[in-house]
């Protein structure tokens, strides 16, 4: 299965991306999902994190499905 | 009627405003939001806003939602600006219409803090000797960082 991750503002400056893919094997959670970004990219954890799956704002106990769109961005700071 | 929307273009206030205007109201309150030249003493020459822009229009949606619970209001719309915005220019409006001003005033407030915790929106902040993404102090949901 495939899932796409996008990144914004500084979590994408980190990433050098605004868009990876994964291809997670089956059964892991947004968390799983999470730490294995985070691996990749050790510069993230200097952020305070938050996460989203299908644009709703997400822990890290969610099933991730085939197909599913996950963001990770830091605190936002619109207005 | 309600709206939400996130615009590359110049924000013209005071159409917002009457857009959330019905016959039953007495009062709309409009907050707008600019871009400040100085912040925490340093000098911004420009901002720049991004959006995760589905998430962010879901977000605004159910701010409106909540915010018709807890307040006595009628019409609300929200419009975020995004992209290269000059000192001075409009990054934000909210405008709500309520039959009475008190509502209108609490809700717009409500509305603007909610927001700045919850929509993904961010701004990045260019100096003459650099430039930062801003992140927020205060957002609303929080996730632990891995420890693995």
């Amino acid at each position: 299965m495939s899932v796409r991750i996008l990144f914004f503002g500084a979590t994408a400056d980190v990433v050098g991306a605004q868009e990876i893919q994964l291809s997670p094997t089956g059964g892991e959670t947004s968390g799983d999902v999470f730490d294995a970004v985070l691996r990749d990219h050790p510069g993230l954890r200097n952020h305070k994190l938050l996460f989203s799956v299908n644009q709703e704002f997400a822990s890290r106990s969610e099933p991730v499905r085939d197909g599913d769109e996950l963001a990770i961005f830091t605190a936002v700071s619109g207005g | 009627m309600d709206f939400y929307e996130l615009t590359t273009d110049p924000i013209d206030i005071t159409s917002v405003a009457r857009r959330v205007v019905p016959p039953e109201c007495g009062a709309t309150v409009t907050l707008d939001g600019y871009v400040r030249k100085f912040t925490k003493g340093r000098e911004t020459l420009h901002l720049v806003y991004e959006a995760y822009e589905p998430m962010a229009l879901k977000e605004m949606q159910k701010l409106i939602e909540q915010a018709r619970s807890l307040f006595e209001i009628a019409n609300v719309g929200i419009v975020h600006r995004l992209g290269k915005l000059e000192i001075g220019e409009t990054s934000v409006v909210i405008s709500v219409a309520a039959p009475h001003r008190k509502a209108a005033f609490e809700a717009c407030e409500w509305l603007i803090r909610e927001l700045k915790r919850t929509v993904p929106v961010w701004k990045k902040e260019v100096y003459s000797d650099g430039e930062v993404w801003v992140e927020g102090d205060d957002p609303k949901y929080s996730l632990p960082n891995s420890t693995a």
